[in-house]
């Protein structure tokens, strides 16, 4: 089975997330912040994390920046979950590495086709 | 008071962010507006605790609808498994579709038996049958002797007399007539005997006949009426089996039904993260608010006019606790009869 990473500072959209990630046959690990994220990557292999951008104590752009040093992670699909929509932080998270953005909020059935898309 | 230009002609004031500048010209507006600081800290913390019960109850929901989603496919899983072919792999138990083929194996296996039974069954009657007809066969050969003994008999009585004629010189000769006579009314009754014992065994041979037919007709009669009740039970197995699988099907789509409804719903709660996020932005804006009117009228104004005001309008327990009037009082969900 298949491991994903959800990191969001609200419960609720990890709930979300979460749901539906299982939904589609998906393991889920839960972290609240980019921080708490790097730490349940030290014990966990994932194959996908998708991201908040705005989080309290490190956000999403940082965590990319973070993940990507790491050479396990260097070609995992990072997924940023936002409600931003701006071209300019768009950008940024391109720049980090991130794979994909989806602006919130999201429809379960895109968010799963969309990950198909982006897992090797 | 500056700004009165920022006012819509209807007395509404204008959602611009425009700096509106005040000045103490002596008339008591900054003292006015010392008086409503707390009410702005408290409403952020109002706010907070909003934005946070919203959350709550929305992540509440989502594990319902996790648990509602994780029965569902459960559900649909455990009958799959036990209507179609793979059984339960876990259990160990057979599926209903793999009894089905079972019985119906087990049925063609009885029914061969009990074919091949009535196959044995006819042969033997045959072979009786044979039997029958070589003992009417024997009973003409012992016929045929009983006629030779008969002509032998009649041929010592013949010598008898040829040899009293003789005299003296046919005495021996008529013992020896005496004696052919005598074996020859022994095998007569031999003769007679081996006649009477195959009387008999065609008598048993009839008898036994008559009861193989009478199984082998019992036999093939209730054989096809088993044949006929074990078809119709397992046609009538078959249809239910359909049936059921019918339901399946309709339970599988209605749980296809079940998760886009749930998709949607998730979908639609998501309003609670952009609201809580707008939230939190108001809460930053009243914050900053608060600390900068905190520099600008000092903290003692704020003290001082901390309770200056009733919030009348406030109807919760969290409300009155965050305006510091709480006092104790019934829970929620408390039910009190007067």
């Amino acid at each position: 089975m298949r491991r994903a990473l959800i990191v969001d500072d609200s419960p609720s959209m990890r709930q979300m997330v979460g749901f539906t990630l299982r939904q589609g046959g998906f393991d889920v690990i839960e972290a609240e912040n980019g921080q708490d994220a790097l730490q349940k990557l030290q014990a966990s292999v994932v194959d996908l994390i998708i991201t908040d951008l705005n989080m309290p104590v490190m956000d999403g752009i940082t965590l990319i920046q973070h993940v990507r040093q790491q050479p396990a992670m260097k070609s995992k699909p990072i997924l940023m979950l936002t409600t931003e929509g701006l071209a300019a932080k768009k950008e940024q998270g391109k720049a980090a590495g991130a794979t994909g953005w989806i602006v919130k909020p999201f429809d379960p059935d895109k968010l799963l086709l969309t990950i198909t898309k982006v897992l090797p | 008071m500056k700004g009165s230009s920022n006012r819509f002609p209807n007395g509404a004031w204008s959602s611009s962010p425009t700096h509106i500048a005040i000045e103490d010209d002596g008339s008591g507006v900054e003292a006015e507006l010392a008086r409503y600081l707390p009410h702005l800290s408290r409403m952020s913390v109002q706010l907070k605790q909003t934005s946070t019960q919203i959350e709550n109850s929305v992540v509440d929901v989502c594990i319902s609808f996790q648990g509602i989603a994780e029965r569902a496919r459960q559900t649909v899983a455990r009958t799959t498994g036990f209507l179609g072919h793979q059984g339960n792999e876990h259990s160990g138990k057979r599926s209903f579709e793999g009894l089905l083929d079972s019985c119906s194996e087990t049925l063609v296996k009885i029914l061969k038996t009990t074919e091949e039974a009535g196959e044995i069954s006819r042969r033997a009657i045959e072979r009786i049958q044979q039997m029958d007809k070589a003992s009417q066969s024997i009973n003409a050969a012992m016929r045929q002797l009983e006629e030779i003994a008969k002509g032998n008999k009649i041929l010592a009585l013949n010598a008898r007399i040829e040899a009293a004629r003789a005299g003296s010189h046919g005495v021996g000769f008529a013992v020896v007539a005496a004696e052919v006579i005598s074996q020859t009314e022994r095998s007569q009754k031999v003769n007679a005997q081996v006649g009477d014992l195959i009387a008999s065994l065609r008598s048993l041979a009839s008898s036994t006949l008559d009861d193989l037919r009478q199984m082998n007709e019992q036999g093939q009669r209730r054989m096809e009426e088993c044949r006929l009740e074990v078809d119709n039970s397992l046609h009538d197995l078959q249809a239910a089996h359909g049936e059921m699988k019918e339901m399946l099907t309709g339970m599988t789509e209605e749980g296809v039904l079940l998760a886009n409804e749930i998709g949607s719903a998730v979908r639609g709660l998501q309003f609670q993260d952009r609201t809580s996020q707008r939230i939190a932005h108001v809460i930053e804006d009243l914050d900053t608010l608060h600390a900068r009117l905190v520099d600008r009228f000092g903290s003692s104004a704020v003290v001082e006019a901390a309770s200056d005001k009733g919030f009348s309008n406030y109807t919760m327990h969290e409300e009155r606790e965050v305006a510091g009037i709480g006092e104790a009082e019934s829970g929620q969900g408390d039910v009190e009869l007067f």
